[in-house]
This record gives structure tokens, C-alpha cells and sequence, in this order.
């Protein structure tokens, strides 16, 4: 009895965190007309997605959505992970330095996306995807630093000492061996780091124009001085939910995966 | 081929706390020494400055003669395993075992000779293709030699490297490793906090205790003539008896007695050298060896032991007990596997006075007598 109790209960909070989801994919293979319908499926069709292609270049924004967050992660990744290093073993610049990469964090982005603003127009680089790229590999430095930290913090110094005395520079020991041994670490950090810059709005909303704007910036394009298109709205959400589904995928096996898989006792 | 010479090396940390401190130490070419001491006592920080991985607050390392005290590990020419073995995970066995010679350039044929070489050595040559993680505990800790030996180093350094292992394993790796020295002739420094393999592997034993080298010498000679009562304690198990007694001279004899139970007589040939401190307190050194529960030799002396508890190991029986009746000292003694005794009851064992120490109560230093190994 106490176990049906248990099982209604995980159903019924299943239900609360999958039916919004669920009506969203509903919603999206609705005509637009019948979108507000409290029918399950009136009529299916494919028009909202053809639509946000066709009507709304969507795909561009998908472009410049992918470049962006890509670009960021590889932009800001190698400098992550050899400022990471430093902090995990050598303890350059000591809590101090750490902390105050980590303040940086504190700022809300609204107070910093204006003085951005001015910076990146001063330079000619607003409206330009390589503009927010960078942006975007600033704004994610700090966190990807302190993850970054983190892994090689677990990292037995041991196979470091091991390749420096196997005749190996420090560089060397980080290239050839702490690398290697990291990069779950790396592509758990970039995933993240790819979903940050993603969902990334405002800076987007600021630093962009029509020709260069992101997923967000066109899904926010969809509500109109004749209302909210809510069943073109849900077909974006869930284009713009794929890859974040993907890269979820990714990063939940990179963890798993662990870290020096059986190189130390 | 190298002799390491450690010249008043000391490590000294950001936070005032002494890796090192002093260690004044010549090891020959081809000797094989033991660093030995409880954890935290500095021997595996020695190690380190020895492999310069760590660096040198004062003093001067020199291997053949050459200053190195600045000089980077990895033109030391030393191979160092260590005790969590440090094998590279993404790498195979055989770059595991490349990758030092792949830093120095070695072409590529030479070092594929050269790892097939040192498999076959050691036994891993069906393993050459996997990776750690695909590995047992054994075999991982002979990939890590391997990784050292086919690098033909000047010298071995191994912290800890058998810990990991089972008993069994560690006893045939202790085996394994006095071949292996035999065979290439290489200075080993090994680290270990385990008697057994000090006193069964080394050419010499290096006791060290808060970054200071307590003692150095021959297993048998520190064994047999420790310089304090925490060599003496430290290097077997059970560790030497320490019972606080009186030394007291009459009739031209020399006596140790001990409160309210026993007095050993001091042999004539120790005589002279325990003389001057007649009349103050002494600490009564006794391996549980030296003490036995028949008086085959009517040289051994009794002395009644109040039995506590009697571990059977099979070959032979510890005896622990109590001696003295005001403040009772624990004792162990190392009998027959025949001694069965009731706890509580007290039994009179019979000690051998020959072997015996004494040590300054205050200082913890034995009192120089002429040596036992010495003239063994």
C-alpha cells in the first residue's frame, strides 16, 4: 500500500515536470489557429517548422546560434584549462586570484551588458557574430576556470611527477599526459559552456542585429504587435531544445565517465 | 650507474614545517639503501628531492660527483615508481613503457627492442597492448618497473611501491626486486614503512623520523644495535621491550633492577661500558627473541611476567604481559608454539642479558656498548 502511495505520487510529480514539455511538442505540430485548443491532437502538420525556415529564417539564427556557442567554447576552453592548472597546482596568485575570478561571476549580466555595449561598438564588433563569441568566452571564462580547477585538482600529481621524470617538461607533462587524462573534464566543461552560451539572451539581444541574431533573439522575434504565434513559438523551443538534449547526453557520459580510469591504485 | 650524495639537504615549506632537515647521506654506486620511518618522517619528501620534484630549501645534491641540487628531473637520469604506481590511462602498457624513451628521442625501433626486452623480463609481454585500467594490482606495480628499467636509469627510486599489494604479492615482489637488483646492478633507493622489506631487501637501512636521519647502516647492525629507543621499537614487531630500571653497582657487579619484581646483571663484557651510569635510571632494551620461557643457557636470568594474553601465529607463540607491580610494563616475548599460559597467571620467563641495551631514559639514546653485529 505504501509502495502505490509512493508510485502515485512519483507519477503524478512526473506529470507535472513532463506535461509542460509534452504540450510544448503538441503545440508545435498544431496549425497555428488551433493552437490554444484544449483537444489533444486536433490536426497535425509540419507547417510551424516549415514556416520558421521559410518565413522566419530560423535557420540562420540556428547558424548563428551554433557558431556562437561553439566558437566560445573553443575560444575560452584552452585558456580555462591552463589557467585551471595554474590555480589547481601551482597555486598562482593563491584563494586571492581564485575568488576573484570567481567574483566576476557575481556581477547580474544587465549591469555589465551596456558597458559591453560600449566596448564592443568602440572596436566595430557589435552586429557580428565574432563580437558575441567573444563575449560569450569572457562571460564563461570564470565558471569553465573553476571547473576546469576542480578536475585537475583530482588529478594524482603522481603522473605528472612520473612523465617530468620520465624526462618530460612541465608543459610536456600537461600537454602529453594531464590533458589526455582531463579531457572528460574538457568536454563536460564545453558542453556546458556550449549550453550557457545557447540559452544566453540578453547579450545576444544587445550585441546583435537581424542579420546575425541567435536562437533566443528570433524566439523572442515570434511575439508580434498582433500577439504571440504560439505554435511557431513551440516549434522553436523545440529546435532550440535539440541540442541541449544532445549535449546533455554528452556530458552525463563524460562524467560517468571518471577521471583517471585506473591509472593510480 | 650512480652514487647520490646528499650534502645537509634540507626542505623547508611555506608553512614553517620541515620536509627534510639535514640529511647528510652518501649512497654508493649499485648499493641498494632503504629509507625507512613511520608516516610523515620525511623519507618519501628525501625521495622527491632526490628525483627533483620537489626543490631543495638548503644543502647540495650531488649523483657521481656532479652538483644537480638545481638541475630538473628529467636530465637527473633517475626513474622514479611510484606507491599509486602513476601508469598513464590513456596510454598502453607499451607507450606506458615508451613514453621515456620517446622523450628522449630514442628511434623508434630501439625502444620497441627495448620494451620487448623488459617485458619479457617481467612477465608482460601478452600485456603490451592494454591499458591500466585492464590490469591487476601486480601487474600494474611491474608495468611501473618496467616503465623505470627500460629507461636504463642511474638510479632507482621507488616510494613505497609494494603497499599496494597483497601479502602475498609484496612477499614474491619483495623477492623480485633483490633479483632484479642483482641482475642490473643499479643504486636503488627504496621507501618503505614495512620492517620486513627494510630488513630483508636493503644493503643498508636509513631510519629517518621528523625529516631527520635517525640512523644508517646495515639491517643487521641497526637491528642489533639500535641508536634510541625509537630505532629500537621501530624496526621489529613486536617491537623491542623497553622496561624503566634502576642500574645499581655492588660487589663489582652491575645490575638492572627493575620495581618490585626482577634484577638482570649486566654482562661481564658490557660492564665497562654501562659503568658510568651506575646509580641513575636506565631503560632496559629486550627483543621478545631474548626473552624465553626455559633456561636453556644458565646465563638467562628470570624474570616473572604476569601474563595478559597469548597470540598463537602458528609458528610460534607472543606471549604479552605485564612486568612490575607499582606502574606494570607491558612486555612481549616471542615463544615456542608450544607456551600456554592462563591469563592473569605470572610465569617466570628467562632473559638473555647478551643482547640486551640499555638507553637514557631522558634522551631516548642508547648508552654505547661495544657492538654485537660488529663482532658477528
Amino acid at each position: 500500500m505504501r509502495r502505490l502511495g509512493l508510485h502515485i505520487g512519483l507519477i503524478l510529480v512526473s506529470l507535472a515536470i513532463l506535461l509542460p514539455p509534452l504540450w510544448v511538442l503538441r503545440t508545435s505540430f498544431v496549425p497555428e489557429s488551433l493552437a490554444y485548443s484544449t483537444k489533444l491532437l486536433p490536426e497535425v502538420t509540419l507547417q510551424n517548422y516549415v514556416d520558421l525556415f521559410t518565413q522566419k529564417r530560423f535557420g540562420t539564427f540556428y547558424f548563428d546560434s551554433l557558431v556562437v556557442a561553439t566558437g566560445s567554447v573553443v575560444l575560452a576552453l584552452p585558456f580555462a584549462a591552463m589557467t585551471g592548472y595554474a590555480f589547481a597546482r601551482f597555486k598562482t596568485g593563491g584563494r586571492f586570484a581564485r575568488f576573484t575570478v570567481l567574483a566576476t561571476q557575481m556581477l547580474p549580466p544587465v549591469a555589465i551588458v551596456l558597458p559591453a555595449f560600449m566596448l564592443f561598438r568602440t572596436v566595430g564588433m557589435t552586429n557580428s557574430l565574432a563580437g558575441l563569441t567573444i563575449a560569450y568566452a569572457a562571460l564563461n571564462l570564470p565558471f569553465l576556470i573553476w571547473i576546469m580547477m576542480g578536475f585537475f585538482e583530482g588529478i594524482p600529481v603522481d603522473l605528472e611527477w612520473a612523465a617530468m621524470s620520465d624526462g618530460a617538461t612541465a608543459w610536456g607533462a600537461f600537454w602529453r599526459i594531464v590533458i589526455p587524462v582531463s579531457l572528460p573534464g574538457l568536454a563536460a566543461a564545453g558542453v556546458l559552456g556550449f549550453i550557457l552560451s545557447w540559452n544566453e539572451f540578453l547579450f545576444a539581444l544587445v550585441l546583435t542585429g537581424p542579420g546575425t541574431a541567435t536562437v533566443p533573439v528570433g524566439l523572442a522575434s515570434l511575439q508580434t504587435s498582433n500577439g504571440v504565434q504560439i505554435a511557431k513559438v513551440a516549434a522553436g523551443v523545440i529546435l532550440a531544445i535539440l541540442p541541449l538534449v544532445v549535449a546533455s547526453r554528452f556530458i552525463q557520459r563524460f562524467i560517468v565517465q571518471g577521471l583517471t580510469f585506473g591509472g593510480v591504485k | 650507474m650512480a652514487s647520490i650524495e646528499l650534502d645537509h639537504v634540507s626542505k623547508l615549506y611555506a608553512n614553517g614545517a620541515y620536509g627534510a632537515r639535514d640529511v647528510d647521506l652518501k649512497i654508493e654506486d649499485g648499493e641498494f639503501v632503504i629509507f625507512l620511518g613511520p608516516s610523515g618522517c620525511g623519507k618519501s619528501t628525501t625521495l622527491r628531492l632526490i628525483a627533483g620534484l620537489e626543490s631543495i630549501t638548503s644543502g647540495e645534491l650531488r649523483i657521481d660527483g656532479v652538483d644537480v641540487t638545481n638541475v630538473p628531473p628529467r636530465d637527473r637520469n633517475l626513474a622514479v615508481v611510484f606507491q599509486s604506481y602513476a601508469l598513464y590511462p590513456h596510454m598502453t602498457v607499451r607507450e606506458n613503457m615508451g613514453f621515456g624513451l620517446k622523450m628522449r628521442r630514442t628511434p623508434r625501433a630501439e625502444i620497441e627492442a627495448k620494451i620487448q626486452e623488459t617485458a619479457g623480463l617481467l612477465g608482460l609481454s601478452a600485456l603490451l597492448d592494454r591499458k591500466p585500467a585492464a590490469l591487476s594490482g601486480g601487474q600494474r606495480q611491474r608495468v611501473a618497473l618496467g616503465r623505470a628499467i627500460v629507461r636504463e636509469p642511474a638510479a632507482f627510486l621507488l616510494d613505497e611501491p609494494l603497499s599496494n599489494l597483497d601479502a602475498q604479492l609484496r612477499a614474491e615482489m619483495r623477492l623480485e626486486l633483490v633479483k632484479l637488483h642483482r641482475r642490473l646492478g643499479r643504486t636503488i633507493i627504496h621507501v618503505t614503512h614495512d620492517q620486513v622489506e627494510a630488513m630483508t631487501m636493503g644493503d643498508r637501512i636509513c631510519i629517518m623520523r621528523e625529516g631527520r636521519i635517525i640512523q644508517v647502516g646495515k639491517p643487521l647492525e641497526v637491528y642489533a644495535d639500535p641508536a634510541d629507543t625509537f630505532v629500537a621499537r621501530f624496526l621489529a614487531s613486536p617491537p623491542m621491550n623497553l622496561i624503566p630500571a634502576d642500574l645499581t653497582a655492588a660487589d663489582g657487579t652491575l645490575a638492572c633492577r627493575i620495581a618490585g619484581t626482577a634484577s638482570i646483571a649486566i654482562p661481564d663484557r658490557h660492564r665497562a661500558a654501562y659503568e658510568p651510569a651506575a646509580g641513575g635510571k636506565v631503560l632496559v632494551g629486550l627483543r621478545p627473541e631474548d626473552l624465553h620461557e626455559t633456561q636453556a643457557d644458565p646465563a638467562w636470568q628470570p624474570l616473572p611476567v604476569t601474563v595478559v594474553a597469548v597470540e598463537t601465529l602458528g609458528v610460534e607463540n607472543i606471549l604479552v604481559g605485564q612486568v612490575g607491580e607499582e606502574k606494570p610494563i607491558q612486555v612481549s616475548a616471542r615463544l615456542s608454539r608450544h607456551f600456554t599460559a592462563e591469563v592473569g597467571r605470572t610465569v617466570t620467563l628467562y632473559a638473555d642479558a647478551g643482547p640486551m641495551h640499555l638507553f637514557d631514559p631522558e634522551s631516548g639514546k642508547a648508552i654505547p656498548r661495544p657492538s654485537l653485529a660488529a663482532r658477528a
